[in-house]
């Protein structure tokens, strides 16, 4: 599992370095922008007057954007699970499947490594990722703190939020990875899981307005994420829900895995998969 | 299950959907042999590899691989199983070095290097560039080197040859010999019939997911079809000839020389020829392609 591990992990770099990297780099934008931000605060107020609420509804509350902690949620934390998700979506959903659908998962498996540990191995790196990416991120915002005269957040308060991003995105993934075991296409489940993602996005932020969207909004995943807010204080019991979420995501993609046949390349989709399976037999 | 049986299948069947792959496959590999797995493209013979190493799950049929049950055991028989995918893919942002360390690793670290080295060296294979940069031949000779490089007990082929020229395929069959001799046991499908003919001792022929034969590569070249070509020192009626159960005349000219086909015993076929006054008899060993051939034909001839 551990050769595994290591080898997932590896192929994660790249990703680890790009998404991590950006997030850094806005983060190092946005805090020493936010003095200038605050002493413009009248200005820009009667600015957003101006926008329709149903815009900046996806935003969090306006009123409070000019304290440090709103101004993070509005121009990093609000949208970042949509950014980042991405990420989570597509690795998740490639898995497994990815392999398996360009056919190296066939050697691979041929080798004395039980499917359980090929799989545990994999999810490792893919939440370790994450926690990379986050961590760059996270770097991002902490190390340039000094810059700031006003936004002064300390490092752990400021770790709260990447835990409620965290919780998100391994729910995300997991979710996309579950449906890569039992969909016929990894393109499918990806797109299934972010459609998820998406209508999650937008149903919150609606919610924000209408309250007759309140109760679909609590069943949606990104209710639960708790974005700049968290550098209050992080809500256990919401990150713990996620994350037992996405353990059962996990759980049932695994379970499946240990179950099914594993296809060789080209068994992509329905039609698709019926015809190949005829001619390689 | 004895201890000569390296591989059994009884009764193996395995459906997706509605396409039935595996039909009760029944066979039986002893322990140190090579053992040829013909058949057509669609017969069965991917699925029936990849069932020994619970790839995939049949839907009904025992298996046992090295005395273990693959589905119960896989671990353990995949460590003691060296594999060749039929289609093999590989990670092409590898080097071909990095692919057989990785492989390796997977094993535990198992495989001396020296004897990697070895194998590569032999079949000429550069162990630097990477792998998206590798013709298939190349490819798939990094594939046989990962397959051999733990010394497996049981060789699991999957159209070794496939898609290879012929020099490249010549030194894999090399390669499967030498592993026999060292001690391994060798199951190896193929399309290509000759390639069989020249390692194989003994041969399973499958179709539509159903071993139609079993039999030792030689008797199975000996007992079927022959060719036989007579040269006489006089005109004679070779109708008499054509009339003999299991002799069909192919060509004659003028009387003096005949080529037939004779299915079976000659024995009938030498009595007869015994009242003619013959100048020349030459007979020719079949390929097993047109054994194979006359399989299918058979086959079809019974379905109408």
């Amino acid at each position: 599992m551990i050769t595994v591990f290591r080898y997932a992990l590896r192929r994660y770099r790249g990703q680890i370095i790009g998404w991590g990297l950006a997030m850094f780099a806005l983060g190092f934008y946005l805090v020493p922008f936010y003095d200038t931000f605050a002493a413009q605060q009248e200005q820009l107020l009667d600015l957003l007057k101006s926008f329709p609420p149903q815009l900046t509804a996806f935003f969090g509350d306006m009123n409070t954007m000019f304290t440090p902690n709103g101004y993070l949620t509005i121009e990093y934390f609000s949208y970042m699970p949509l950014i980042i998700g991405v990420f989570a979506v597509v690795a998740g959903s490639g898995l497994l499947a990815n392999d398996e659908e360009n056919g190296t998962l066939d050697l691979v498996l041929a080798h004395p490594i039980s499917r359980t540990a090929l799989f545990t191995g994999r999810l490792l790196a893919f939440v370790v990722a994450t926690l990379g990416i986050l961590l760059i991120g996270w770097l991002g915002l902490v190390l340039p703190m000094g810059s700031s005269k006003l936004l002064n957040i300390g490092w752990a308060e400021m770790a709260l939020p990447f835990l409620s991003l965290l919780g998100v995105l391994l729910l995300f993934g997991a979710l996309a990875l579950a449906l890569s075991m039992v969909l016929p296409s990894r393109r499918l489940a990806a797109s299934i899981a972010g459609l998820v993602l998406v209508a999650s996005f937008f149903i919150t932020g609606l919610a924000r307005i209408s309250e007759d969207l309140q109760g679909v909004a609590k069943l949606t995943p990104l209710h639960y994420y708790q974005s700049g807010d968290a550098i209050n204080g992080l809500n256990a019991g919401w990150l713990v829900g996620l994350l037992v979420v996405a353990a059962i995501f996990a759980g049932l993609a695994g379970w499946r895995f240990e179950r099914r046949d594993i296809r060789i390349a080209g068994e992509g989709g329905w039609r698709l998969s019926l015809r190949r399976r005829k001619a390689t037999v | 299950m004895t201890n000569s049986i390296v591989m059994m299948a009884q009764g193996l069947t395995k459906s997706y959907g509605s396409v039935q792959a595996l039909r009760g496959v029944n066979l039986e590999v002893r322990r140190g042999e090579i053992f040829g797995f013909l058949g057509p493209n669609g017969a069965g013979k991917t699925t029936t590899i990849r069932c020994l190493l619970d790839l995939i799950r049949p839907n009904g049929g025992t298996l046992r691989v090295l005395d273990l049950d693959p589905q119960a055991d896989p671990v353990a028989v995949r460590a003691r199983t060296g594999y060749l995918p039929g289609e093999l893919r590989l990670d092409d942002n590898m080097k071909v070095e990095g692919a057989l360390r990785y492989f390796n690793d997977l094993r535990g670290g198992k495989a001396d290097w020296n004897f990697v080295r070895h194998i590569a060296e032999r079949i000429d294979l550069d162990l630097k560039p990477a792998i998206k940069n590798l013709s298939k031949g190349n490819k798939q000779k990094v594939g046989l080197v990962q397959a051999l490089m733990h010394r497996p007990e049981l060789l699991l082929l999957d159209e070794p040859t496939s898609g290879l020229d012929p020099l490249i395929q010549q030194e894999v069959l090399g390669l499967i010999a030498d592993a026999r001799s060292g001690g391994a046991t060798v199951f190896f499908s193929s399309h290509i019939l000759s390639e069989v003919q020249e390692i194989a001792e003994r041969v399973a022929i499958i179709r539509r997911g159903q071993i139609v034969e079993v039999a030792e590569t030689a008797s199975l070249i000996n007992r079927a079809l022959r060719r036989v070509s007579v040269r006489f020192e006089q005109p004679v009626d070779s109708q008499a000839l054509a009339a003999l159960p299991g002799v069909k005349l192919l060509k004659q000219s003028d009387g003096t020389s005949v080529l037939m086909q004779v299915e079976g015993k000659m024995d009938g076929l030498i009595k007869a020829l015994a009242a003619f006054p013959v100048s020349d008899f030459e007979t020719e060993h079949p390929s097993l392609e047109e054994i194979f051939l006359a399989y299918y034909e058979s086959d079809r001839t019974e379905a109408k």
